[in-house]
C-alpha cells in the first residue's frame, strides 16, 4: 500500500537540522487553501461531488506533477486504519481534521514529505509546504509553484474584489497560513513571552503553543502565523512574518544570554538533570519527555551539552507520541505502557549516538 | 487521594480517558487537571472558534435580513441561509460570497484587520481581465473628472480608450470560453 513508506519512522526531510537560526527556529510550513468553481464547498457538497473533486484533483497532481520534479503518492483517507491516519497526523502530513473526515477525501505526499496536498479538507484543496528551519520564502516558493501548476490544469474558486474564496471567512483573500515553529525556552523561562504574544496578536499575527488549546506551550515549542489573509499581498505577510520572527529570535537569544550569564551553574545542572531523564528513565510521559527534551536542546544550542546530535532530537519529537509508539512497537499501547516504550526509545535512540547509558562519560 | 501527576496534593478531578476500549483513570489536583493536556499535536487548529466571534458580533437576527428586501438571503446554489452561515462560520459555496456581500464587508473587517479587498496573487487565467477591468475602472474615473473640468476633449478620448478596452474584454472572454 502506497501508506507504508510514510509510517516509517524514519525523517521527514523537514526534520533536518540545517538553515539559518535552526537551533531556535525549528521548521517553517506555508498552507494555501483552495476551491474549484463547479463544486459546492466541502460543507455542503454532495458525496458524489466529493468523489469528483477528489478525482478531478489528483488526476492532475498525478499526471503533472512531473513537471515540477515531483511524484505524488494519493492516499485515500477512507482506507487508512486509525492509527495510520495518527501516524500522519503526527508527522503534521496531514490534519486532525482531514483524518476524521466524514466524506472522501485523501492525501497527496511527495517523495520528501516536503509537499503535502490534502483533497476535500475544510477546503477542495490545501497545498502544504514544509521547510527546516526559518524559510518562508522557499517554503512559499515550492507551495507558489504548484499552485500554478494546478491553477492551468483546474478552474479556482476566485473572486475580483476576495480573492481565493475558502470556507472560512478567516482564510479568504490569499488562502495563506504562513508559520514557524519556535523553541522558544529562555522567554518562557523569564515569563517575557506572557507578554510578547498578546503584543503580536495585534499585528495581525497569532503566536501559540502547538500541543492543543492549553495557554501552556508544552516543551516550549510555540507557533508563530499569520491571522490576516485579505488586503495584503503574499509577500507583504510574508515579510511581516518574517521580521516578527527575527525579532522574537533576537529577544530568546538576549534572554538565554542573561540566564547563562546570571546562573550558569544551575542552568546546567537542571539540563544535564534532563539528559539523565531521558538517557536512563524506565517511564517517561509525554510531559516529561518534552520538557527534558526542550531542555536538551537549549544545552546544545548553549554549547553545554556536546555528544548529542540535534537532528535525533527532532526526530524524537515527532516519534515519542502515541500512534508513532505504538506503529514502533507493532501493537496497540496502554498509556503506562506508551510511557515505557518512550523511555526505552530515547534510551535507544540517545544512547546509540555514544552517550554511555551508564553515564561514565558525564562525569 | 493524592495527585497520580504531582504526588503532592491531593486529587479533586477524575480524568477518565477511553482508548481502544480500554479506560483509563487519572486522579489529579486543581493544578495538574489544568495542565492535562490532551496530547495530540495540531500544527494548525483554529485558534478561536470562528461560529463563536460571529455570533458574538452578531447577536440578534437582524444582521441576517438583508436590509433592502427585508428578508433572510438563501443561497440559491447550496441552500445555506445567511443565519447559518453565522452559526457554522463557513462558507456553503462560491455564490455565498455575493449572495451575502451586503453583511460580508463588515465580518471581514474584523477578521482582517479593516480590509476587505484581496490585493495578492491573482491566477493566471482572470489575471488579464481582471487587469483590464482595472484599467477601465480607472479610466471612467479620470472621464469623469475631465467631464466636470469641461475638458471634453480630453473626455472624448479616454472615452475612446474605454471602448477599445471593453471590446477587447468581450472577445478575450468569448475566446477563452
Amino acid at each position: 500500500m502506497a501508506v507504508e513508506r510514510f509510517l516509517q519512522p524514519r525523517a521527514s526531510s523537514w526534520m533536518a537540522n540545517d538553515g539559518e537560526n535552526v537551533d531556535i527556529a525549528m521548521s517553517t510550513r506555508i498552507r494555501l487553501a483552495r476551491n474549484l468553481t463547479d463544486f459546492k464547498f466541502p460543507f455542503s457538497f454532495t458525496e458524489d461531488e466529493a468523489l469528483k473533486v477528489d478525482k478531478e484533483i489528483s488526476s492532475v497532481l498525478l499526471d503533472k506533477g512531473n513537471e515540477l520534479d515531483y511524484t505524488f503518492s494519493h492516499i485515500s483517507i477512507e482506507e487508512l486504519a486509525q492509527l495510520q491516519k495518527e501516524v500522519l497526523v503526527e508527522k503534521h502530513l496531514i490534519s486532525p481534521y482531514l483524518a476524521n473526515s466524514q466524506h472522501s477525501s485523501s492525501v497527496l505526499l511527495s517523495d520528501n514529505e516536503e509537499l503535502s496536498i490534502m483533497v476535500n479538507e475544510e477546503d477542495h484543496l490545501r497545498i502544504q509546504s514544509l521547510q527546516s528551519g526559518f524559510h518562508l520564502q522557499d517554503a512559499y516558493k515550492i507551495a507558489n509553484e504548484l499552485d500554478t501548476l494546478l491553477e492551468k490544469n483546474l478552474s479556482y474558486a476566485f473572486h475580483e474584489k476576495y480573492g481565493y474564496l475558502t470556507s472560512c471567512p478567516t482564510n479568504v483573500g490569499t488562502g495563506m497560513r504562513a508559520s514557524v515553529m519556535l523553541h522558544l525556552p529562555a522567554l518562557t523561562m523569564s515569563h517575557q513571552i506572557q507578554r510578547i504574544i498578546p503584543a503580536i496578536s495585534r499585528l495581525g499575527m497569532v503566536v501559540r503553543g502547538i500541543y492543543g488549546e492549553g495557554s501552556e506551550a508544552l516543551g516550549n515549542v510555540y507557533q508563530i502565523s499569520n491571522q490576516l489573509t485579505l488586503g495584503k499581498s503574499e509577500y507583504e505577510i510574508l515579510q511581516d512574518l518574517e521580521n516578527m520572527t527575527e525579532q522574537i529570535i533576537q529577544q530568546e537569544r538576549r534572554a538565554r544570554e542573561a540566564i547563562v550569564l546570571n546562573s550558569p551553574l544551575v542552568l546546567e545542572d537542571r539540563l544535564y538533570r534532563s539528559l539523565g531523564i531521558l538517557t536512563h528513565s524506565r517511564l517517561l510521559t509525554t510531559e516529561e519527555a518534552a520538557t527534558c527534551l526542550s531542555d536538551v536542546r537549549l544545552g546544545i544550542d548553549l554549547k553545554m551539552i556536546q555528544d548529542v546530535d540535534m537532528s535525533i532530537l527532532n526526530e524524537l519529537m515527532i516519534f515519542m507520541q502515541p500512534a508513532f509508539l505504538q506503529q514502533y512497537a507493532d501493537k496497540p499501547l496502554q498509556p503506562k505502557e506508551r510511557d515505557f516504550a518512550r523511555a526505552k526509545l530515547f534510551r535507544e535512540r540517545l544512547n546509540k549516538e555514544g552517550i554511555n547509558s551508564e553515564g561514565e562519560d558525564l562525569a | 487521594m493524592i495527585c497520580d501527576q504531582c504526588g503532592e496534593r491531593s486529587a479533586s478531578v477524575i480524568v477518565k480517558q477511553q482508548q481502544q476500549g480500554q479506560i483509563t483513570e487519572l486522579h489529579l489536583c486543581h493544578i495538574c487537571a489544568a495542565e492535562n493536556h490532551s496530547i495530540n499535536i495540531a500544527f494548525e487548529q483554529d485558534p478561536l472558534a470562528i461560529h463563536q466571534l460571529l455570533s458574538n458580533w452578531f447577536p440578534t437576527s437582524q444582521a441576517s435580513i438583508n436590509p433592502v428586501k427585508k428578508e433572510i438571503v438563501t443561497c440559491p446554489s447550496c441552500g445555506f441561509t445567511f443565519p447559518k452561515f453565522l452559526q457554522l462560520g463557513k462558507f456553503g459555496c462560491a455564490s455565498c460570497y455575493d449572495e451575502f456581500a451586503p453583511q460580508l464587508n463588515e465580518i471581514f473587517k474584523r477578521f482582517h484587520n479593516g480590509n476587505t479587498e484581496h490585493t495578492g496573487k491573482i491566477p493566471a487565467s482572470y489575471g488579464t481581465t481582471l487587469k483590464i477591468k482595472k484599467e477601465i475602472e480607472e479610466l471612467r474615473k479620470q472621464m469623469q473628472v475631465s467631464i466636470h473640468g469641461e475638458h471634453f476633449e480630453e473626455a472624448a478620448r479616454l472615452r475612446d480608450e474605454v471602448r477599445v478596452l471593453s471590446s477587447k474584454l468581450e472577445g478575450g472572454a468569448s475566446s477563452g470560453s
